[in-house]
Order: structure tokens, then sequence, then C-alpha cells
């Protein structure tokens, strides 16, 4: 039953290619096929093939010998440079495992290239220490997550609720307000890096210190000002001028007012393209190195105890600032410190990697 | 009282942007504009004393209103030279991140055994590429020689990209034109690394090219080559655009730039009126080039709907 299915699917694929090497050929030129011997009458592709090939002229046969070479080399070439590629995308990934889980010794001994000879979880162990993740309190990691998610949260909420006034309301000023929008994905946050710490700095009138405080990353993300913000309305912007508008009419029709609307059944049309945003929003919080070390001096989140890995280090695992490591040893901790802070995005990742990917599409960022 | 319908529709409008209006005040524009006039104010001054920060207009004490952007282009030693760098790598990498994404959202669209895995390793970059793991992992992979290209290199026992040259006869035609090819052949890393988006981006738009024209263009026997010219191009021609100042933004943002390295080591000598003068000159002279090529581009874009 399965293999019939399956010869007659196989046999369904040299038609079509005939078909189009047919199109290629003037009309006089065009094989005599008898009837009886068309393909489907239970006859492998093979023989079908050869039968409709004793009929082809010389011409026919080189298109054929042509697109069937074309056919079997395009593959392996696709594999080649997929592979190549692929392999130039891993090599960190391999890299940091790698060296990861490594003594230090082995890094000066030249026989050693990826597979480390002298396994040992111990430099693990005080990377986590020098990240201070085994801290109790200003743990890098709870600090990274509660800002994290909350923000992201926050800043999806407010994007979308921006995004669908701007696909759906007719305003005055409407043009140059979401030329605002533009502006903002444009304009890089080293700009405007000092005039807002000294916003946050000197909060109400210089009443209220901000900084160090999460607020600095809650307050910009609860109106849909946090990191990225002007590329998430553009998103959401798209995506709801996408939507059909009869939706809404057969809402309003209902009584539903805009809001009502938007959360019953704008919303639940858009789920797919809040989950995507959502992740991409806590991808971004997360690799975030900038703003956090603009705002924060004594708060520690993941990026920054990365970035500062390389003198941290010293201090916490050799006792003091001075000590004399070097360059190629210090790449142990390093790598180690990298696979510790992508583990949880990997994770994600690979969770949810269709959404991630599928989601732009469905999004409508295109088009 | 009523209020028209019209009238009433655009107060929710309103009422829907405010919580954005209200935030982009707040930490968008007013930030921008007082930024703006850090550029005309005077340096020294505006340094953090112990009373916070004095600001002097440059106009209205000695008359020079433009001696920040002057120390940025003719006394600051380094600036110059990043600028040009930072200006001439982005001109180089942005076309050859748009040619190879496209390329390669072409081949991830097309059906094979593997696509989603092929897929899930291309877009990994979009992950990681932005943080701070990027920088430590460049870093470390070329001290140690691991690195892609030098991988490579040692894979072939020889320089593999200047023997190909040799033997094309490309070598000898222009130093220069063997210098573009090195660096780029040299940065495969760097290339792939950063194109994860761009991808992301095409391939979508691939996806949205109608059936009919390509059932049409294999009725009429198009081959791969002039499918490719007539029908994929066109169709991905206005996310060329987008594609392309995603990847300027990016690039010139980067903080790991010759540009921002400066900027920052500025904001560290807490040299304020001197940083925003630096950057929005830079700002405006890679915002000029982007306008410029987004001109130039969108006459030979093909929009369907027009």
């Amino acid at each position: 039953m399965d293999t019939e299915q399956k010869s007659a699917e196989t046999a369904v694929q040299p038609e079509e290619e005939l078909r189009s090497a047919e199109a290629y050929i003037p009309e006089s030129a065009k094989p005599v096929v008898h009837e009886e011997h068309t393909v489907g009458n239970g006859m492998t592709k093979r023989e079908a093939m050869k039968i409709r090939m004793r009929s082809m002229n010389k011409q026919e046969l080189l298109y054929l010998r042509k697109k069937r070479l074309a056919e079997n080399c395009w593959p392996v070439f696709r594999f080649l440079i997929l592979f190549g590629l692929g392999f130039v995308i891993l090599t960190p990934l391999i890299f940091m495992i790698s060296y990861g889980f490594r003594e230090r010794r082995d890094m000066n001994d030249p026989t050693i290239m990826w597979i480390p000879r002298h396994l040992t979880l111990e430099v693990m162990k005080q990377t986590i220490r020098s990240m201070g993740l085994n801290n109790a309190k200003n743990n890098p990691l709870i600090n990274t997550l509660v800002l994290n998610i909350g923000c992201s949260m926050c800043q999806v909420v407010t994007c979308a609720l921006t995004g669908y006034g701007f696909a759906r309301f007719k305003f005055k000023g409407k043009k140059l307000l979401f030329g605002v929008v533009v502006l903002m994905i444009l304009v890089p946050p080293q700009i405007i890096s000092i005039p807002l710490y000294n916003t946050f700095r000197y909060f109400l009138f210089g009443s209220v210190n901000l900084i160090d405080s999460f607020l600095v990353m809650y307050l910009p993300a609860m109106t849909a000002n946090g990191i990225r913000a002007g590329l998430m309305i553009f998103i959401f912007r798209q995506f709801f001028r996408g939507l059909p508008k009869e939706l809404e009419d057969a809402a309003y029709l209902d009584g539903c007012g805009p809001f009502k609307t938007f959360l019953k059944v704008m919303v639940p049309n858009a789920a797919s393209s809040f989950l995507t945003v959502f992740l991409f929003s806590i991808v971004w919080y997360w690799n975030d190195y900038f703003t956090s070390s603009v705002f924060f001096n004594n708060t520690t989140t993941i990026a920054i105890q990365l970035k500062n890995l390389d003198t941290t280090l010293l201090t916490t695992i050799f006792g003091n600032a001075n000590a004399q490591v070097s360059v190629r040893e210090k790449i142990v901790w390093l790598e180690a410190g990298c696979l510790i802070s992508i583990t949880p995005m990997l994770i994600l990742y690979a969770c949810l990697q269709k959404h991630f990917t599928e989601g732009i599409e469905r999004s409508g960022l295109v088009g | 009282m009523k209020i028209p319908y019209e009238r009433r529709k655009s107060l929710y409008g309103y009422g829907f942007i405010s919580v954005w209006l209200i935030g982009t005040l707040l930490w968008f524009l007013v930030p921008l504009i007082e930024s703006i006039c850090y550029c005309f104010m005077d340096n020294d001054q505006l340094r953090p004393q112990s009373g916070g920060m004095r600001k002097v207009w440059l106009a209205f004490s000695d008359g020079e209103w433009l001696a920040n952007f002057k120390h940025a282009f003719t006394v600051d030693p380094e600036f110059k030279q990043a600028l040009l760098s930072v200006l001439k790598d982005t001109a180089l990498t942005t076309p050859m991140i748009l040619i190879f994404s496209l390329f390669i959202a072409v081949i991830l669209n097309q059906k094979f055994k593997g696509r989603g895995f092929a897929r899930a390793i291309f877009f990994l970059p979009v992950i990681i590429a932005t943080g701070p793991v990027y920088n430590i992992i460049s870093g470390n992979m070329s001290t140690t020689g691991a690195d892609s290209g030098a991988q490579f290199s040692t894979l072939f026992q020889t320089d593999i990209v200047d023997e190909l040259l040799q033997f094309l006869g490309v070598m000898n035609i222009s130093d220069h034109l063997t210098e573009i090819i090195n660096t780029v052949v040299t940065n495969i890393f760097g290339l792939v690394w950063s194109s994860g988006i761009q991808i992301l981006i095409f391939l979508a738009a691939l996806q949205n090219i109608p059936v009919s024209a390509k059932e049409a263009a294999s009725m009429e026997g198009a081959t791969a080559w002039e499918y490719f010219w007539k029908i994929t191009l066109p169709y991905v021609s206005p996310m060329i655009l987008a594609n392309f100042i995603y990847t300027v933004i990016d690039s010139f943002t980067k903080t790991d730039n010759a540009v921002m390295l400066r900027v920052l080591a500025l904001k560290k000598d807490m040299d304020y009126a001197h940083m925003a003068a630096m950057t929005w000159s830079y700002f405006a002279i890679v915002m000029i080039f982007v306008g410029i090529v987004a001109v130039i581009v969108n006459k030979y874009i093909f929009y369907e709907n027009d």
C-alpha cells in the first residue's frame, strides 16, 4: 500500500519534468507520445522515462541531461556551502565548550587544540563565583531576570498599544509623530545617554536619585521607550495594518469601544506576533550592556559582569588586582563566563525556535 | 454633548499613543534636544562639579560657538581616523552583508532535508551577536589562532585566497581590489555573524513571492539564473533597502566600533560637550550617507502595489 503510493508519486515527477522541457522546445519539435504509454500505468519512473526518451531528438536529450546534471550537483554544493558556513557559526560555541572545561595549563600546551587533556569543572565554579552568581544579595542573575521579563512585558504591551494607534486611527500630526518613531529607531542611544542620566539622577527636580534602581529600566519600558522600542512599535504598526478592517467593524457594530475592541478582537489575533516581539525583547534586554552600564553603578546584570570579568577575575580568583596572568590563560575563564551567560538564551531559542524565525514573517514586517 | 464620530475616533487615536507620547517627551525628545544644546556649550564648565553641571553657552561667553565641533575635527587625536575607518568599513561590509544574506536566504528557501536545522543554525547569531559575548569570543579566537580565517588557511596549508587570485590573474590588476577581497575573505566570521536578521528578513520576503509568478516563470522555461534576476530580485527589492538601512544603523551604533570607543572614552573623561559634538557630527554624516544611498536605491525598487 505504502509502496504503491510512493510509486504513484514518483511517477508524477517525470511528467512535470517533461512538461517544463516541452515548454522549452518549439511546437514543431514536440515528441509524439503514444497514448497507451503515458505515465501512470503502474510503470516505474525509469521505465516511463526510457519510453519517452526513445522518441526524443538530440536537442531534447541534451537539455534533459544538462538539467539532470544541475539537479544532481547543486545539492552537493548546497551542502558544502551550508556546512562550511554552519561551521563558522558553530565554532564559537564549540570553542566555548572546549575552553570552558579545561585547566589553565592546557592553554600552554601547543598539542592541544580542541580536545582538552585535563577536564575540570573548577574553572566553571570559579567563574560563577567571580561573576557573583552565588551572591545572596544583588545577584546578577536575579537582577537580569527581573529586569528582563518585567521590562519586556511592559514594553510589548505599550508598544502594541502605540502601534495599534498608529495603524488604525487618523489624527492630526500623525505623520509627524510617526516621524519621531522612525527617529527613535535611527538615533543611537549613545547620543541621549548623558542628558538621560541627568534626568534620572535629578528626577523630579532633583528630589529623587533613580540611578542604580530598577526604575531606570522600568520607567522607559512602561512608556514604550525602552531598548529598541522604536523598532517594536514599527513592527506592531505594520502587523496591525495587515489585519482586515472588517474584524473591528464587526466589533464596533456590536457596540464595543475601541479599547475593548483592541483587547477582545485584535490581541487574540496578534498572539503569535506578541510572542515574537516579546522573545526578541527578552534577548535584547539580556544582551544589553550599554544602557545598563550607563545607569547602574552597583546594580549588576549578567552582561555587565561578563564585560568586567576580565578584571574581577584577578581579584576574586588570584587575590589581588595586579596578579600576572597571561592573556592566553585568561581565556579559560572568559569562555566559561560566555558559556554561562548565553546558556539561558540558547535554551530559550532551542525551545521556541519556531517563534523566533517564523514570527517575523507573520508579524508583517514585510509588505 | 455629542462629539462627531470622526473627532471621537481621532481622540481615541491620541488615547492609544498617549503613553508612548509622554514617555517619548521625557526619555527621548527632551534628552535629544538637551544633547544638541550641549554641542554649543563650554566643555570645561559642563563637567560635573560639586554643584552639578554649569551650562554656559559658547556664543555668549567667548563668541566661538562652533568650538566643540572644531575640537572634534582638528584637535582630537583619534576622532578623524576613527571616523574614516568606520565609514570605510561600513561602506565595504554593508554590500557584502546584503549580497551574502540574500544568497543564504535563497538557499534556505529551497526544499531539502534538514532545512529546519540549517535555519536554526543560521539564525543563531541573532540571539548572541548583539551582546558582549560576541566581542569576547572573536577576541579570544584570534588570540588562540582559532578564528575561522586562520582555521581555513591552516587547513589548506597556504593562503588559498592569494593563490586563487593569482590564478585568476586578478592579483596584479590593482592592489586595492586584492586588499578588499582579502579583508572580506578573512573576515568571513564577522560577515556570517552579522547577517542573522538580514537573512531572516530576506527569507520572509522570499516567502511572500506569489505562487503565480513562480508558475509563470516555470511555464516559460526560465532557468534558475533567469528566475533569480527576473522574479526574485524585483520582489525582494523593497527589503533590500530596509536591510541596507538596518545594516548601516546596526554597524554604526555598535559599541565596539572605533568612533563609539572614542566617544565612550570621552564620556569617562566627562568631556560631555566634546562628546555631544562628536556624536552629532558622526550621526549627521552617517544619515547623509544613508539618505543619498536610499534615494538612489529607491529609483530601482519594484513596488508591486503601485
